[in-house]
């Protein structure tokens, strides 16, 4: 069944409507959310992040409030993007495999608003996610900061170190990662069989993504045309994920840039704009 | 048999979607450029050319984000596993591997440099026969093998450490204590005194060292300028520690001062006056 554009019974096109698209993505928020591998994920990165004090007995070189930050972020970034691809995958193919992605288009509903609405709603829980963590993170590195302060107060004369305002910028920045990245998942699905593939896939995609600077530096060293044509093309295709970790600068006592965090801000929303729109052709064309 | 065009639509789809990425990935390039040399500025760890060797082993974990501290940290461990194995060639290996991680903590830079200048030698030199059965020849080329993959490692650490004076004192330390090169040693030494974040000792070394090459007026120039630098009175207000002012040892500085005028035999009259 092809049903790119609704047809009402009396056989004019229906609107694009945001208020179907707020349902659909209503729906998935709840069903990820009932999910039992969110709450899975979700606790396994609260109790990491909560644990990072335990682990810095392991910190060789950087300072203390650093390694939190790092430790903190790091769990976020692992957890983040695993519930990003699983739960993309697996509320989109559960749709399909349980055939009620059948009975939602039969209905007057855009193509688009069903993809954009499954994006809303992964987009949400994620959300979710990156508050949540954010939130303990800055808590721990309060509290623990308060007390090297007491602890030490001739190294905090200029007062805090770390900018609690740019972590919360970056919390930000890791949920449009996560956001373009469940866009990814969604154009993989589009055209996917199989929850499993779209799962190999997007991880893949993840990895690509965080790597594909070093096929930019390589493209001046490929001696080859064709090659470096490739490679050029390799480092077009795929977005930097590199660019969104601005968190070095915390813990050391340098913020974020409001214009850098703009910048990259307005890229995460220009792809998500993009593979969105993309997901949305490929699904179009997809027999149900 | 008819050809079905239909069967080529997800080819077409395919080719879609790549196109339109690689020309959104094309277009959008110089609005994310900016963003992009700032995060690299910053994270001197991501260059093709730190990594290159180290890939696959850990570092892809590390770069995934966040991660990297920890996996560094745990690599450090491994690292002092190894060492304490003496297993060079294992050794060697974690050690360029924790500072492509990580190569932020000048720590790992420091105790790396030092286990392949200091310890590596040892173990070889054990390796061929012990120190009674190998030509000092053979012992002396050892050490300035392992001497010269040390600084080569050094080196390489000012791309991500450019103003540090602990590794230009690293680097005269291996120049003094392995390869006893005096003026070699002497010249990191003023490099590292010239730096704002130099340790009081470095400026102090580089003038005995200069004593050692006989260069007595270059050195007596240099204590003579280092003198009214150094803090003698802790001075809260002015931010100066007692830490610092013992650190600084002024007073040992004037010994060598007056040390040096015996030995250039200046005139009382024409004696340095704190």
């Amino acid at each position: 069944m092809n049903t790119a554009f609704p047809f009402p019974l009396a056989g004019r096109p229906v609107p694009f409507s945001p208020g179907r698209l707020g349902i659909v993505a209503g729906n998935t928020f709840l069903e990820a959310v009932r999910q039992k591998l969110f709450n899975f994920l979700l606790l396994l990165a609260v109790a990491l992040v909560a644990s990072a004090q335990l682990f810095r007995e392991f910190n060789f070189g950087s300072s203390e409030l650093k390694f939190i930050s790092d430790f903190g972020f790091g769990a976020m970034v692992f957890f983040g993007s695993t519930l990003t691809i699983a739960a993309t995958a697996q509320l989109f193919f559960s749709e399909i495999e349980n055939r009620t992605a059948l009975t939602i288009l039969a209905k007057p509903i855009w193509r688009t608003e069903f993809i954009f609405g499954k994006f809303l709603g992964v987009f949400a829980v994620v959300g979710v996610f990156c508050a949540l963590t954010t939130l303990l993170l800055l808590a721990l590195l309060y509290q623990r900061e308060t007390a090297l302060m007491n602890a030490n107060p001739e190294a905090f004369e200029h007062g805090r170190i770390i900018h609690y305002g740019d972590l919360v910028l970056m919390g930000v920045l890791q949920w449009l990662k996560f956001g373009v990245l469940a866009a990814i998942t969604l154009l993989i699905a589009s055209f996917s069989n199989t929850n499993l593939y779209t799962v190999v896939m997007g991880f893949f995609v993840l990895v690509i993504c965080h790597l594909q600077y070093l096929a930019r530096d390589a493209y001046g060293q490929v001696a080859s045309l064709p090659l470096r044509l490739l490679v050029r093309m390799l480092g077009y295709v795929f977005p930097n994920f590199q660019v969104f970790n601005l968190a070095d600068q915390i813990g050391i006592g340098e913020g974020i840039d409001p214009g850098i965090f703009l910048r990259v801000a307005g890229y995460a929303l220009i792809y998500i704009a993009v593979i969105g729109g993309l997901a949305v052709y490929s699904f179009r064309n997809r027999e149900i | 048999m008819k050809f079905n065009l239909s069967a080529l639509r997800p080819l077409w789809t395919g080719l879609l979607v790549v196109t339109v990425l690689a020309v959104t990935g094309a277009a959008i390039r110089p609005f994310e450029d900016p963003a992009w040399q700032f995060v690299r500025a910053k994270q001197p760890a991501l260059k093709l050319d730190s990594l290159q060797g180290a890939l696959g082993q850990g570092v892809t974990v590390g770069l995934l984000g966040g991660f990297r501290a920890i996996v560094a940290d745990f690599f450090w461990i491994k690292t002092n596993s190894v060492w304490e194995d003496n297993d060079l060639p294992a050794t060697q290996t974690f050690i360029k591997l924790v500072t492509a991680i990580d190569p932020r903590p000048l720590y790992f830079w420091q105790n790396g440099a030092r286990m392949i200048a200091y310890d590596m030698p040892n173990w070889r030199i054990v390796k061929e026969g012990g120190y009674d059965a190998v030509p000092q020849a053979r012992q002396r080329h050892i050490d300035e093998e392992q001497s010269e993959v040390a600084l080569k490692y050094l080196r390489e650490a000012f791309g991500h450490h450019p103003n540090s004076a602990l590794l230009h004192i690293e680097i005269a330390n291996v120049y003094l204590n392995r390869l006893k090169d005096n003026v070699s040693a002497a010249e990191a030494y003023r490099k590292a005194a010239a730096l704002p974040s130099a340790p009081y000792y470095a400026a102090r070394i580089y003038a005995e060292l200069l004593r050692r090459q006989g260069r007595h007026q270059e050195a007596y120039a240099w204590l003579k300028q280092l003198y009214p630098t150094l803090p003698q009175v802790a001075d809260p207000a002015k931010g100066i520690t007692e830490f610092q002012v013992q650190s600084a040892m002024a007073p040992v500085v004037l010994d060598r001062i007056r040390e040096v005028e015996a030995e250039l035999k200046v005139p009382e009259n024409k004696r340095f006056r704190p």
